[in-house]
């Protein structure tokens, strides 16, 4: 029972990181691969925090949200002027420098070896301990996460950040602030991956830099393809699917030894597949 | 008094290329000026240059008596002036409601807070809005097409809906960029008559057009642009009548 907890937890944080690549990739067009530097922010500050008792839980996941909304709009303030596969290359290299600095910062992040031991959250004094405790934390933030991607989404906001992926002259042609847009969308964006973080390593009690490089940027470019582009039941999807294949390939008698390098081969394959038969994903519309 | 829109001593070099060459025009309220010339002559540059997408190297645009020099787009709609493209430019995955939705000015729920934070304050607006840009599309005979996405529209079609974007927008001095080329004669009359009732709104326009039957048909006044340079400026029969003017615009074919 542990081990479906345990899945539908990690699936759960994973979608929070899916709403957030699939508002900026999707929605607003911005082909960021460096989500998962705000994702390893967010869960190292939650563990710094809560491991030195400086801060409690809730108000380290606040901060790691806050942390996240400043460090995206700077990671998408070069896609103001850079645009399309120029931003892809300056995302790639921010990517790159994350996991520099994750790996080889050993005195904040442990370094290669990471962080083991992060307290489990402490909701207003409840310790949530239990798998099955930390799976209702989980499913109450993906409920929020959810809620806002979908208000936001419904808004006169959606339109506008669609109309921005169209044609941005257009739209400032129309007299709309395109910058403000994209900005705050890198911030709902930023505050969804610094959350999803701190839950994260919260939940593992355990942080390295392998799960915020770039194979894991990727990975969430590939849950947003899978699951469907721009709609909230594709970002939802994306990340269940994506995760029960590592599951699935366990049942397949391959040795330990080339895991690793399967579930990556299998990760490839569907990308190219969709990208190539299946652009809308399972639940979305044409990238 | 100081002119609606005015535009003085205006230059801009692209390169070797004087695309406005001290340009000086004025026009008047509620009239529809249309603005001629041979490819080239920096008709769309000077739209450019009015809406705020290209800074002049020299030179000054006011409107209303205020000047509009180093203002933004979004400040130039705001003081009541919008344009629709030549290459219509419209949200091709949107539909044909949400593009003049997405066009309505100061709309609640445009930024992520208040959406989130008053969802049902924002369904409200909403409504209101969405009834808005109905009647809109209405105005330019579009209604029952509102929801059809843009690209299953006809060419005709998409022509009346950058109107009607523009006229969303709320501005009283409508820049149109070759409303009415490369329409079939039925769809042709349609925009003339739509200008022309845009006109009686109060709406006051300043229309690209090539088509000389188009100009002799709405327009009050010609500007006649060659080379960046104002030519010659007066009713569209003056400007027709004038066989040097019509040697450059044929290029000496009459």
């Amino acid at each position: 029972m542990d081990f479906l907890y345990s899945y539908l937890v990690l699936a759960e944080i994973y979608v929070l990181l899916g709403l957030s690549t699939n508002l900026l990739v999707g929605i607003v067009g911005i082909f960021s691969v460096s989500q998962a530097a705000v994702f390893g922010v967010g869960a190292y500050i939650v563990a710094a925090c809560t491991m030195s008792d400086t801060l409690s839980f809730i108000p380290a996941l606040v901060l790691a949200a806050g942390c996240g909304v400043a460090l995206n709009i700077l990671i998408t303030l070069p896609s103001l002027r850079v645009s399309g596969d120029y931003f892809v290359v300056t995302s790639f290299g921010i990517q790159l420098l994350a996991t520099a600095i994750f790996t080889n910062w050993t005195d904040g992040t442990g370094g290669a070896n990471g962080l083991p031991g992060i307290p489990p959250p402490d909701i207003f004094g409840l310790p949530v301990a239990e798998t099955s405790e930390f799976l209702m934390l989980s499913t109450v933030a993906l409920g929020l996460g959810c809620l806002c991607f979908w208000l936001a989404m419904r808004a006169p906001y959606g339109r506008l950040l669609r109309a921005i992926r169209e044609d941005e002259l257009a739209v400032a042609a129309a007299g709309k602030n395109v910058l403000f847009a994209k900005v705050s969308a890198a911030a709902l964006a930023g505050a969804f991956a610094g959350s999803a973080g701190g839950l994260y390593g919260s939940f593992l009690s355990f942080v390295d830099p392998s799960s915020f490089d770039l194979d894991a940027s990727i990975l969430l470019l590939t849950m947003v393809v899978v699951g469907g582009a721009r709609t909230l039941a594709g970002s939802v999807i994306g990340p269940f699917v994506l995760l029960a294949l590592p599951q699935l390939l366990a049942l397949v008698d391959i040795p330990t030894t080339i895991a690793a390098a399967a579930r990556q081969s299998v990760y490839g394959l569907l990308l190219i597949a969709f990208m190539l038969f299946r652009p809308q994903g399972l639940a979305g519309e044409k990238l | 008094m100081s002119a609606y829109l005015e535009v003085s001593g205006l230059n801009k070099r692209f390169g070797g290329l004087q695309a406005l060459n001290d340009t000086n025009f004025r026009i008047d309220q509620g009239r529809i000026t249309c603005l001629v010339g041979p490819n080239g002559a920096g008709k769309t540059t000077i739209f450019n240059v009015i809406t705020g997408f290209l800074k002049p190297d020299t030179g000054h645009v006011a409107f209303r008596g205020q000047s509009l020099d180093g203002h933004t787009p979004q400040q130039i709609v705001r003081r009541g002036i919008a344009r629709t493209f030549q290459n219509l430019r419209l949200f091709t995955d949107l539909t044909a409601r949400d593009n003049v939705l997405a066009a309505i000015a100061a709309q609640f729920g445009e930024s992520p807070l208040g959406a989130i934070f008053r969802p049902f304050h924002t369904a409200r607006e909403q409504a209101r809005r969405t009834a808005e840009a109905m009647a809109t599309l209405e105005h330019v005979g579009l209604a029952d097409r509102a929801g059809e996405y843009v690209r299953n529209l006809s060419y005709g079609e998409q022509k009346l809906l950058c109107i009607a974007r523009v006229l969303a927008t709320g501005a009283e001095l409508l820049l149109l960029d070759e409303p009415a080329s490369g329409l079939s004669a039925g769809a042709l009359d349609n925009v003339m008559t739509l200008l022309r009732r845009l006109q009686s709104d109060g709406k006051s326009l300043l229309v690209v057009e090539h088509n000389t039957r188009v100009v002799q048909r709405i327009a009050d006044e010609v500007l006649f642009l060659h080379q960046g340079h104002l030519m010659a400026q007066g009713t569209a029969e003056a400007i027709v009548a004038d066989p040097k003017l019509a040697e450059i615009y044929f290029g000496g074919a009459i």
